[in-house]
């Protein structure tokens, strides 16, 4: 019998026991409108393994993005290492507060870079003291205003932990290239050379346009900044991430499934073309490309199917659009894959959240990565994580590596009916909205016309809606409070690593700091290399990063900096699209 | 019979926070309910959602934060609102709050905080029972 007959008998079969089985079942405990699924060679008839799926760490790289999985087997007896690194999302206060921080985490055994929070004004492009930021100093992160201030913070790495033996991510969008070139600025005094820095700027502007916020100029002018770095980057900084774009603000931000993978693909797309508009070879350049996250959510399947399929869709962009040659070109290249997201923590009964988040890391490990179990319960309960939540959610996500076997196959899901069915489905939509959005003349357009604001409010007020219509369930907060339910916690014994009084002692520190920078650096010497900054921003094809490292070195403000480049790119108008 | 005018609330979100997705998720939830809502975008400063609630006269004012920096613009907007002789303007707050700071702000004359989780019909009810009366 051949493939076409089976097809034929088993759809015969399904028929039948549809009817005879399914229905009478599903009619007797009264969810006929909506019966248990089950997934057939039906859904798959079409199914051709090494075009869809093929082999882990190859082309489409549905599997994984790498041919071995990113947890090492340890040897027997060995101790497993690894996990304790400084580069959570971290950084508060002043310089000093975060400095001080590191070197207490350090002691803690969190070693490797720092992946640096910054604070709301630093990221908006102000410094701390104009009055209009007043409050947000030292709060969601730490002030950078100056070069001096990058110094500070980098005290608390220096020796076997010096620039050129970790990696440092900077949550930083819009002024990217100004702290890059602060970083720089430090790699030249320490005398360690550009070739040997590595670590990832965020520098994925077009999301904040969509969802995150921290824009300054308007979108066009925003993607000439990103120009600068793809250039001066693959010139100078060979091991730097160009990039950390992705999905998981958009989703964060209210965007279904589909609508995040088609908007970071589009965001990509357009990235991509400022490397080739600028004449650099694809493989130059986007191998340098990362992805600081995509997706996250509690719908265990439908997660792990979108992330085999934006490997997929993101290889064919590359390869086929682009022309890449080398496989690096095409990886998503992530710290991890699949997770339970940050929007589906609850304050309610905050520790459930530890269950939310380890059956997020357990999607992760079946979606081609490495569990990651995260974030730490404590997330939706104000800023910075305790050290008990930390070492929760890092023993969860020990606990699967190397109590399960989990991480010694990779995508063990691979062939089946329902995980290729629904990869296909979850990739179909999303080239389906992909299309449109370049339609509309791709994500820079999208943005400005408010297309891609809307659809994800849109979505996000549907969401919501669902919950309050008990469709959709969290447990704690529309389901299962009743008054005798219990709000379980963990004790607080263990002082926080953040000190509340610093964090709100910043403002006035941080103030005196700057005004002692700007009166003992030469000024006048920022007054001219602004002016020449100011000539040459209005020149589109200069690029800006070298000027950016000169003025880093006099300690020119990064408003300063900023400021000169409002007045020449304008501002983005902030229409609330609602 | 005149018609009861509709409860008119303005969604604001002051300093540089950029998680809006609560705010406007918020203002198309109490749309629905038949309120007349304003969204202001975000980067709004004191000044500019005074002003807005002045000249649109709104009947309640719903800020959002998630940046931590609660403290410093609730307070104010509740003080320059009461300087412009906008007595009895109901004002609201949400996002990221820690518990200990919700009686400093209620304190300072913000009605109520609602966190993550909360019902949008929770917010309207809450509104209802408390906006001053509509003539």
């Amino acid at each position: 019998m051949d493939n076409k007959d089976k097809l034929a008998e088993i759809k015969e079969k399904k028929k039948e026991w549809n009817e005879k089985v399914l229905l009478p079942a599903a009619k007797r405990f009264g969810i006929e409108k909506r019966p248990t699924k089950f997934h057939t060679p039906l859904d798959i008839a079409d199914f051709d393994f090494e075009r869809d799926v093929g082999f882990p760490g190859q082309y489409p790289f549905t599997p994984s993005s790498y041919p071995i999985s990113l947890v090492p087997r340890i040897e027997k007896g060995a101790k497993p290492g690894g996990l304790r690194r400084a580069g959570t999302y971290s950084g508060y206060g002043t310089p000093e507060n975060t400095r001080d921080y590191y070197k207490l985490m350090a002691k803690l055994r969190y070693t490797g870079g720092p992946n640096l929070a910054l604070d709301l004004p630093t990221q908006c492009g102000y410094d701390s003291d104009n009055e209009m930021v007043e409050g947000g100093i030292g709060k969601v992160g730490v002030a950078v205003d100056t070069f001096r201030d990058v110094e500070v913070i980098f005290e608390a790495f220096t020796g076997d932990q010096d620039l050129d033996k970790i990696a440092t991510n900077m949550t930083i969008n819009a002024p990217a290239n100004i702290l890059v070139a602060m970083y720089i600025v430090l790699a030249e005094k320490r005398g360690i050379s550009l070739a040997k820095l590595k670590g990832t700027p965020q520098n994925d502007i077009l999301k904040e346009f969509i969802s995150r916020g921290t824009y300054i100029f308007p979108p066009k002018p925003s993607m000439r900044m990103f120009r600068d770095s793809v250039v001066f980057f693959t010139e100078n900084l060979p091991a730097l991430n160009i990039n950390g774009f992705g999905g998981a603000h958009i989703r964060e931000g209210g965007a279904t499934r589909e609508q995040e993978l088609a908007f970071t693909m589009a965001n990509g797309i357009a990235y991509l073309q400022e490397g080739i508009n600028a004449g650099l070879d694809i493989d130059a350049f986007a191998p340098r490309f990362s992805f600081v996250g995509f997706g996250g959510s509690m719908e265990f399947f439908k997660e792990i199917a979108f992330h085999r399929a934006s490997r997929c869709m993101w290889a064919k962009i590359t390869k086929e659009r682009f022309g890449a040659k080398s496989p690096e070109s095409m990886r998503i290249r992530s710290p991890y894959t699949a997770s339970s997201g940050i929007s589906a923590t609850t304050k309610q009964r905050a520790l459930n959240n530890l269950t939310r988040s380890v059956i997020g890391a357990v999607a992760g490990v079946l979606s081609g990565g490495a569990p990651m179990a995260f974030p730490p319960y404590d997330e939706p309960l104000g800023l910075g994580w305790s050290l008990e939540a930390r070492q929760l959610a890092e023993d969860a996500t020990r606990i699967l590596m190397y109590e399960t076997g989990m991480c010694d196959v990779i995508d063990p899901l691979a062939g089946s009916y329902y995980m290729e069915s629904l990869t296909n489905e979850i990739e179909d939509a999303a080239w389906k909205e992909l299309e449109k959005v370049e339609g509309m003349g791709g994500s820079v357009a999208a943005i400005e016309n408010g297309y891609m604001q809307r659809s994800i409010a849109k979505s996000a007020a549907e969401r919501q809606s669902r919950i309050e219509k008990r469709e959709d369930l969290i447990v704690g907060v529309n389901c299962f409070t009743e008054e005798y339910e219990l709000d379980v916690t963990t004790s607080k014994i263990i002082e926080h690593p953040y000190s509340e009084d610093k964090r709100y002692d910043a403002e006035k520190q941080q103030k005196a700091t700057l005004a002692e920078v700007k009166r003992t650096r030469n000024n006048r010497e920022v007054t001219r290399l602004l002016g020449e900054l100011e000539s040459a921003a209005k020149k589109e094809d200069k690029n800006l990063m070298p000027l950016f490292i000169d003025l880093a070195r006099e300690y020119a403000t990064l408003q300063e900096q900023c400021d000169v480049l409002r007045g020449v790119f304008g501002e983005w108008q902030m229409d609330s699209f609602v | 019979m005149e018609k009861e005018r509709k409860i008119k609330v303005l969604i604001a979100k002051p300093g540089l926070d950029g998680h809006d997705r609560g705010a406007k998720v918020l203002s198309f939830g109490l749309r629905d309910q038949g309120m007349e809502v304003i969204y202001t975008g975000r980067r709004q400063s004191v000044q500019q959602i005074v002003n807005s609630a002045l000249q649109e006269d709104v009947d309640v004012v719903g800020l959002s934060i998630l940046s931590g920096a609660h403290l410093t613009f609730f307070p104010k907007v509740v003080d320059l609102l009461r300087e412009n002789g906008a007595e009895d303007m109901l004002v609201i707050g949400g996002g990221i709050i820690p518990e200990n700071h919700i009686p400093i702000l209620k304190e300072k004359g913000v009605t109520e905080i609602f966190g993550p989780g909360t019902m949008i019909k929770d917010i309207g009810d809450f509104i209802r029972k408390n906006v001053r009366k509509i003539a």
